[in-house]
């Protein structure tokens, strides 16, 4: 049956669609659309809302606020990597495993503290000395007896360790330490024995002097 | 209708949509809405009722993506959910989309007068529109959106009978508008 009519619309179909919806009919849609994505929602934050704009806002956002995050949780890293880094190296003065020390032999690290500290005055007290009373070749047998007596002190520190009777160790640390302190006052009494009899010359060599006239 | 290779490129869209995306949706939503607003637009008859249809169709497509299988191409898929909501539409408002009008089964005297007749679109497209909704949504289906009368009667809940008698009838109809000498195109 030929239908010139139906012939007629098949070849103009297109032609016939002359309508157009309004353009805010999508932001219209959208509105509508959320009950229907809520699955999605919890996977992708927030993608149905409304125009392509805001998605990609959110998006973005999502981004930033990671990086941020990530920022911030790498800064916290390396501060409280550095910090650590500080008081492991303040630590090392007093002794390089204080951890261990303190479990093993709490008192130590007071003693060793204290010890440590009167070596080093009476050494700057020797030191004085030294500059004033040059030719003693006594210091550096001294000096080679403290370096000796160090040694030793870390060779005990080490066994300290290992060795299951601590208390004998540990006395024997003490010792070493008294010992070196002991070193170090005889070689004060020394000089300030000399210094006395320099003084005495002196002042009897005034007195001679002062005889003669 | 639709060439292969054009709903291999709706494919891809199709999936992402699918997946909830947005601008998949915008994209599927931009290449439709002219031609489906003119398919809601023909069976309502009225601007903000076919837009009515046109968001109640797309929501429900973009709902029921998942049961789009490819069997047809994805334009006739769409074009079926438009053709219901706008009958569904028009139901709403009017009593029967087909009126027993059979008290007079007249012959419709075929091709009378058609070569008197000036074909044009704008005058074709009106003169459509002056049809009474039974007459239109029947002719509309059956001429622009390429159903056939099972589909209609299917569509309409009415037999492929039913059907092609009111096509005739509305086809009968729109000849005679475009005829009257008051029509002007």
């Amino acid at each position: 049956m030929k239908d010139k009519l139906k012939d007629f619309i098949c070849e103009h179909k297109d032609e016939f669609d002359v309508y157009e919806p309004r353009q805010e009919l999508w932001q219209e849609i959208c509105q509508e659309m959320p009950p229907i994505d809520e699955k999605q929602k919890a996977k992708v934050i927030s993608i149905n809302f409304g125009k392509r704009a805001s998605f990609k806002a959110d998006y973005v956002f999502m981004r930033v606020a990671v990086a941020v995050l990530l920022l911030i949780g790498c800064g916290f890293i390396l501060f409280y990597m550095k910090e650590k880094a500080v008081v492991r190296a303040t630590n090392t003065i007093a002794a390089t495993q204080p951890a261990t020390i303190k479990s093993i032999a709490p008192e130590l690290v007071e003693v060793e503290t204290y010890y440590t500290s009167q070596i080093s005055e009476k050494k700057k007290q020797l030191s004085d000395y030294d500059l004033k009373v040059l030719g003693l070749d006594e210091s550096m047998q001294i000096d080679y007896e403290l370096a000796r007596l160090d040694s030793t002190y870390q060779q005990l520190k080490k066994e300290l360790y290992t060795t299951p009777n601590t208390d004998k160790v540990v006395s024997a640390m003490i010792q070493n330490l008294q010992i070196r302190i002991e070193v170090l006052n005889r070689q004060l009494e020394v000089l300030q024995k000399i210094d006395k009899l320099e003084n005495v010359i002196d002042s009897e060599v005034k007195e001679n002097e002062t005889a003669n006239v | 209708m639709e060439k292969l290779s054009y709903q291999d490129v709706n494919h891809h869209v199709i999936e992402r949509c699918r997946q909830g995306e947005n601008r998949a949706q915008y994209e599927l939503y931009k290449l439709y809405s002219k031609a489906m607003f003119n398919v809601s637009m023909r069976i309502v008859n009225d601007y903000a009722e076919a837009e009515d249809v046109l968001q109640e169709a797309f929501i429900s497509a973009f709902k029921n993506l998942h049961t789009y299988k490819g069997e047809a191409s994805f334009g006739n898929w769409l074009k079926r959910i438009v053709v219901n909501a706008a009958i569904n539409s028009i139901r709403k408002k009017k009593v029967e989309l087909i009126e027993i009008d059979e008290r007079i089964m007249e012959d419709v005297a075929e091709e009378v007068c058609d070569n008197d007749t000036e074909w044009r679109v704008e005058k074709v497209r009106r003169a459509v529109q002056m049809l009474p909704d039974g007459y239109r949504v029947v002719l509309t289906l059956y001429l622009f959106e390429g159903f056939d009368h099972a589909e209609i009667g299917e569509v309409l809940s009415v037999s492929e009978s039913t059907s092609k008698s009111q096509y005739s009838r509305a086809r009968k109809k729109l000849l005679e508008i475009m005829r009257e000498p008051q029509f002007v195109a």
